[in-house]
């Protein structure tokens, strides 16, 4: 009956009473799960140090077993780096380097893959991946991943490591026999080359390797003209002008070289040789000309006639006609004053018979060699 | 003087509809804090009992001495918080009106920590799955919510702590609506996913975004890959209802050993335990780190074959011997190991090109899932989650169906129900749960039985039976029924000479029974089983009979039902 004599005054007490009990309440919950929160984050800050001290301590194991060469212990270390701490992209480098070491290419590639989605435009982990695949003989993946690598944001002062990446890239083209490709890239590389001679030296050598030997005495004259002394930079710069048919620089580069090896000095003899029996050299007088033409003839033919008595090799057609056609020829260079066409078709004569003994007559001597660049030189190949 | 009451009913009403509302986000942030902290906790024990590279003495002697200590609190302080949680969580839920005591989230996080942490073979999800309940319960308790609020928050605090465990939100929803309330139209669906968001976002805002692995992209290279899958999916099917079957067999080996022995069982598994760690630590704990090997193609196809038994045998024997832990993450983790091997496997064999080991991994570990838990749904949406990557749907579902059907054909009851059976306690399915909509058997059974003592004899037990006609009788008592015995049954006995033997010692183990809370057309299937007389016994003790069904019983209370 209370609440019949006072009903606004009772409800109203009630309901106050009530919602004053909720808010009570609630409010304490809101501080429990503040308290919780704070304590939870404060207990994983702890959780977080130990996780990463333990990866710092597993990360330096593995370094001690790869040194140890011990390269299972190696990628269990590494392993557990990683999974302590994920985001530490040296521990994940480290393990793809280690298990490619242990030939483990798929588990590798499957670590970087993983960073890579993390990082897709991180120049360290797309070389890897590149290296991964180059190790594979996955030409078309390395490929991609050495390109995805130099296309990276780079910072500007490792501008060396992304030419050396490029480098890297053009030696995996020229394993794979890709020259025009490497030749590209060697292009690219060599526009922002600092003067520095090992770098020149570096590029040079490659241009070489991909069969560019124009680019290839281009960049060793750039390094001589930083380190006027540098002996592979001469012996290069030699071998270079010697391939470009242009023997008299090559002389000129081979013979500063002070300690020539035996390739150099063999190829310092050949440019020796063409030079100074060139029958159709520029401004040769007419008795030089006919007595280099006369001296390369006899030596042909006698090499001709020699090989031919070898036992063993047999008298073939071709070296029939070409004996043949030399003996007819013999007369015309009796005159004292050679025609020029005599002197071309005397070269020419020469030129035909000492490619024969080349592919017939076993080790060439320097003259052969010579003789036949002389002839190439005068374009003895095409005619 | 009825119009304030009635005014001040609604604004209670309309009061709790809105506390609950900010009662989801609080238990989503307490339940996901509760997880991240159980998780930390779990490493911080670990790390500490075994530092960076154990010796084999510690490895083998640190989890049965940890045991004992555990067994101890299991068995005297903790009774309830033995193995995962989530079995427990679903009884409480559909037994108890949601109401689950304090020290159970207590219990759990401090038994949890020191058995996964001291090594057993066992997940963490379950447990915080229990103890995010266990705290919803006590808030909504502490708060005097109804009753219907307090069972509510249940599955809101298991989807909360669900999320933050395995930082997979709409897995955590489905599995709370799958697994804990059993059934996928729940209306609890919106407070699940207010709680699930907020215990992720706290577990975010604490652990960061790191997802919990680092899964490789999905492609499916060549469409005859499918049948791989499917191949898959048997092979999970398989290591599934094996995993189902040892575990249940070796908890109900254990269940046999005397009661004094019960605080020292958990200590017989860390000495199994031990002994396996010193042969393979990769076992040890939750393992998600070699998990995460196994998904990047880590791990040797020796090796996952080799941990995928292991880790099969280590959490059956960590689970049946009575210790704190669940079974989610190692079923992820054999999965992860099964679903790995098949792929090398395929790889190797395969005429046609595959994809990444780990895709198979990943889908292995949806297959165990699916296998073992069979929560199907929550398998695909939590694999999809990992990987967020639709491809992998496809072959999810292929593998994973597969997969549920061999695990329901060979071990037709599911394994946390399985093992709640193990304990006497007996979950409605979905197809026997009714929620009001028909009558049940509580409302058409009679209280008045008549029991055969067990010490009767199959005489004295035939002559009772001449006397009252009844098709058949209940053996036991009324705490504590054996079975039954038709008259047919009785008959035969006397005939066959065996008609001195107490009834006790002829009854059957196994009796057709039902629940208060089956409705009316499985009362009258089971009734047609039952011989005549079909007992109807409690969910939470199954001997306990409540009442009993008959036919004349049935047509009485049917008649006597109001127009």
């Amino acid at each position: 009956m209370a609440s019949a004599a006072h009903p606004p005054h009772d409800f109203d007490e009630q309901t106050a009473a009530f919602i004053h009990r909720e808010i009570y309440q609630l409010g304490v919950l809101v501080i429990v799960a503040i308290a919780a929160f704070v304590l939870t984050q404060a207990v994983a800050a702890s959780n977080r140090d130990m996780s990463l001290r333990d990866a710092a301590e597993w990360y330096r194991r593995g370094e001690s077993a790869i040194a140890t060469g011990d390269l299972d212990a190696a990628v269990d270390a590494f392993r557990r780096a990683s999974g302590r701490n994920r985001n530490n992209k040296p521990y994940q480098l480290a393990l793809a380097r280690a298990l490619v070491r242990k030939h483990d290419n798929d588990g590798a590639q499957s670590v970087l893959l993983a960073l890579r989605d993390s990082t897709p435009e991180d120049p360290d982990v797309n070389l890897e991946l590149a290296r991964v695949a180059a190790e594979s003989h996955d030409v078309t993946g390395a490929l991609r991943f050495y390109h995805n690598a130099l296309y990276a944001p780079w910072p500007s002062e490792q501008a060396d490591a992304r030419r050396q990446v490029r480098f890297e890239l053009v030696t995996f083209l020229l394993t794979h026999k890709q020259s025009p490709r490497a030749i590209s890239e060697l292009l690219a590389a060599s526009t922002d080359l600092p003067d520095d001679v090992g770098v020149r030296l570096q590029t040079a050598r490659l241009f070489a390797q991909a069969g560019d030997a124009g680019h290839a005495l281009d960049q060793f004259q750039q390094a001589l003209r930083l380190a006027p002394e540098n002996p592979e930079a001469l012996g290069g710069a030699g071998l270079s002008a010697f391939a470009l048919g242009n023997y008299g620089l090559a002389r000129t580069y081979l013979h500063q070289v002070a300690e020539a090896s035996e390739d150099l000095a063999t190829t310092r003899e050949v440019a020796d040789a063409v030079l100074s029996n060139d029958p159709l050299a520029n401004r040769l007088g007419s008795t030089e000309r006919r007595r280099r033409l006369t001296a390369n003839f006899v030596f042909a033919q006698n090499r001709l006639a020699s090989c031919l008595e070898e036992p063993g090799s047999l008298p073939t057609s071709d070296a029939l006609t070409l004996l043949s056609e030399a003996q007819t020829f013999e007369p015309r260079l009796m005159p004292s004053v050679l025609e020029q066409d005599v002197v071309e078709m005397g070269a020419d004569l020469v030129d035909r018979i000492e490619r024969l003994v080349l592919q017939r007559c076993g080790t060439p001597t320097t003259l052969d060699r010579a003789l036949v660049l002389i002839g190439r030189q005068h374009g003895g190949e095409t005619r | 003087m009825n119009v304030p009451t009635s005014v001040r009913a609604q604004q209670l009403r309309l009061r709790e509809n809105q506390l609950f509302l900010i009662l989801t986000i609080v238990i989503g942030i307490l339940a996901g804090l509760s997880a991240v902290l159980f998780t930390v906790a779990i490493e911080q024990t670990s790390h500490r009992l075994f530092g960076l590279a154990p010796s084999r003495l510690r490895l083998f002697a640190i989890p049965p001495l940890m045991s004992i200590v555990t067994g101890l609190l299991l068995a005297k302080v903790f009774p309830d918080v033995r193995g995962s949680g989530v079995p427990q969580t679903e009884a409480a839920y559909h037994l108890s009106g949601g109401v689950i005591p304090w020290r159970v989230p207590f219990g759990k996080f401090l038994t949890g920590v020191l058995c996964i942490g001291s090594g057993h073979s066992m997940g963490r999800e379950g447990p915080s799955v229990q103890i995010g309940a266990g705290l919803a319960s006590v808030v909504g308790r502490w708060l005097r919510l109804s009753p219907q609020r307090v069972q509510d928050l249940v599955p809101v605090g298991a989807a909360g702590a669900l999320a933050a465990a395995f930082n997979t939100p709409v897995a955590a929803v489905l599995f709370a609506l799958e697994e804990i309330i059993g059934n996928m139209n729940a209306t609890l669906i919106g407070s699940t996913v207010v709680a699930s968001v907020a215990a992720v976002i706290v577990e975010r805002s604490i652990l960061g975004n790191e997802p919990l692995f680092h899964v490789p992209t999905y492609r499916l290279v060549h469409p005859a890959e499918l049948l791989a899958y499917a191949a898959l999916g048997i092979v999970g099917g398989a290591v599934s209802v094996l995993f189902s079957k040892a575990l249940l067999w070796l908890r109900s080996v254990f269940f046999r050993l005397p009661a004094r022995t019960k605080a020292f069982q958990p200590a017989i598994g860390g000495l199994v335990i031990g002994a396996v760690l010193v042969y393979s630590p990769a076992i040890m704990g939750v393992g998600y780190e070699y998990v995460d090997q196994a998904l990047n193609g880590g791990l040797l196809l020796k090796t996952m074959v080799i941990l995928c038994f292991l880790k099969l045998g280590a959490t059956i024997v960590s689970y049946a011997s009575g210790n704190a832990g669940g079974i989610f993450a190692p079923s992820l983790y054999i999965g992860a190991m099964a679903g790995g091997a098949v792929g090398m496997a395929v790889h190797r064999l395969a005429p046609f090109p595959t994809g990444d080991i780990g895709a198979y991994a990943l889908v292995g570990m949806g297959t165990l899932f699916a296998g073992i838990i069979r929560a199907p749904m929550t398998s695909v949406f939590m694999i999809f989650e990992i990987t967020q990557d639709y491809q992998i749907l496809v072959p999810l579902m292929v593998a994973n169906m597969l997969s549920f059907v061999i695990s329901r054909h060979y071990q037709p009851v599911p394994v946390y129900h399985a093992l709640l059976r193990q304990d006497g306690v007996h979950l409605p399915s979905a197809a026997t749960s009714t929620r009001g909509s028909v009558r049940t058997a509580d409302q058409v059974m009679s209280t008045e039985m008549w029991f055969l003592p067990p010490d009767m004899s199959v005489a004295q037990a035939w002559r009772a039976a001449q006397e009252r006609e009844d098709p058949a009788y209940l053996v036991g008592t009324r705490d504590r029924l054996l079975g039954t015995l038709t008259r047919e049954q009785l008959e035969d006995l006397q005939a066959t000479g065996r008609a001195s033997d107490a009834v006790s010692l002829v009854v059957g183990d196994a009796f057709v029974h039902a629940h208060p809370d089956h409705p009316i057309d499985v009362v009258l299937d089971r009734l047609s089983e039952s011989g005549g007389v079909l007992p109807v016994v409690s969910r939470i003790h199954a001997r306990r009979v409540d009442g009993v069904i008959t036919h004349d019983s049935l047509l009485n209370r049917r008649t006597a039902r109001p127009s």
